[in-house]
């Protein structure tokens, strides 16, 4: 009995210490990810904020002679396409449907956008470029992920948004971590049991009046 | 903190059917005086008039008008339920179509909430200003609790080069994303 007791004791401490360490460890990967994103999600909060605007004027339309596209279907062909332009970025299709006989689609990173017409009877590309300022490119990254979950049409097909959308996942799930794992390491505070019931209801409550309390 | 980390995922990687909506017309409408001509939250006070007449409460997106088929085109959306109010001014008919929405979308909506867009109308509902302020509380908490972490984790002395290493592949991971996204 007495040894069992012990082991739970051994197995408990060794619980607590890599708890506590993993909580500092996540913690001080992710510091720089988290401020990034508090930083940016304050500028999207406010948007009348000076750092918050967003310049989006397009710089003169440019034409560009290229070869044929080559491809079976648009998305081949517009990829073709950006690599004989040496553009980069996500695709974004218009809602509107082409000219016949051209090839139309939008092209975003957080930096750039892009709007590409191509003309496939000439083989001639017009491109239509919006430049960012840093600023601008790091509030977007704060929502970049190459898909939104109310267009169905919409899809990731640029690896740097992918690995993006991983960074983002990660620093998600470190955050559930860090927060369970601080939620035991206060429990084990029995003095502060009370205050910290009150305080944990208090937010529970607060954010479930928006969840479920306003519909 | 939940809230916002659970949200992730789903904006990152949910799809949602849009379509699924069920509609209703509400006739005799009052349409507010100089609708189509109101700009800004002045438009919004008044097409709220609207939305208050059909039963529906939220946050107004924004309002469209066409002035050849004199129709106004307000969405309007909070936690839990999305709605497009379709005006026909000269019939002075309201269509109403309204979408459930899951507790997940609806904890996203959160996430998203007040947003960058519209930022004349943003805010026009109270309790988007609330969330406004509970969602910056956040933050700034946030900032908080992650500098004080970082003073206790230097207090310990046989953590400090372990920390400054993760420290360090952090910044790095952060900068080549930024090289990839923001250069």
């Amino acid at each position: 009995m007495a040894l069992r007791s012990s082991h739970s004791r051994y197995l408990s401490g060794v619980l607590e210490a890599w708890n506590r360490r993993l909580h500092y460890y996540l913690g001080l990967y992710f510091l720089v990810f988290l401020w990034l994103f508090s930083f940016t999600g304050l500028l999207l909060n406010h948007p009348r904020w000076a750092l918050s605007r967003i310049p989006n004027e397009a710089k003169p339309a440019y034409e560009r002679n290229i070869d044929a596209a080559v491809g079976a279907t648009d998305i081949e062909r517009a990829n073709d396409m950006i690599r004989k332009l040496g553009l980069r970025g996500e695709i974004d299709w218009p809602q509107s449907a082409p000219a016949p006989g051209t090839l139309e689609f939008n092209l975003a990173y957080p930096k750039q956008a892009f709007q590409v017409r191509v003309d496939l009877a000439l083989n001639r590309a017009t491109v239509r470029e919006i430049d960012r300022s840093f600023w601008s490119a790091l509030k977007i990254s704060h929502t970049f992920s190459g898909s939104r979950y109310n267009a169905n049409g919409t899809s990731r097909d640029w690896l740097v948004t992918s690995l993006w959308v991983i960074a983002m996942d990660a620093l998600a799930a470190g955050l559930l971590v860090m927060v369970f794992g601080s939620y035991y390491m206060w429990y084990r505070l029995k003095r502060q049991r009370t205050l910290g019931w009150l305080v944990l209801a208090l937010g529970f409550a607060s954010c479930a009046l928006f969840v479920f309390g306003l519909v | 903190m939940i809230a916002f980390a659970v949200s992730v995922f789903f904006l990152n990687h949910a799809k949602v059917d849009t379509g699924a909506s069920t509609s209703f017309t509400v006739g005799d409408i009052r349409i507010p005086a100089a609708l189509e001509n109101a700009r800004g939250r002045e438009a919004v006070d008044r097409a709220r008039e609207i939305t208050n007449q059909v039963g529906v409460t939220g946050e107004i997106g924004f309002i469209r008008y066409s002035r050849r088929e004199q129709r106004f085109v307000i969405p309007i959306s909070r936690p839990g339920v999305e709605a497009i109010v379709e005006v026909d001014a000269m019939k002075r008919t309201a269509v109403v179509s309204r979408r459930a929405t899951s507790l997940l979308e609806s904890v996203a909506y959160l996430h998203k909430s007040p947003g960058p867009h519209n930022a004349d109308v943003r805010g026009n509902w109270f309790w988007t200003r609330v969330w406004r302020m509970l969602a910056d509380g956040t933050v700034y908490l946030v900032l908080f609790i992650s500098v004080t972490g970082v003073y206790l984790w230097f207090s310990i002395k046989g953590e400090r080069r372990n920390g400054l290493a993760l420290i360090g592949a952090g910044v790095a991971t952060l900068f080549a994303f930024l090289y990839g996204l923001a250069v």
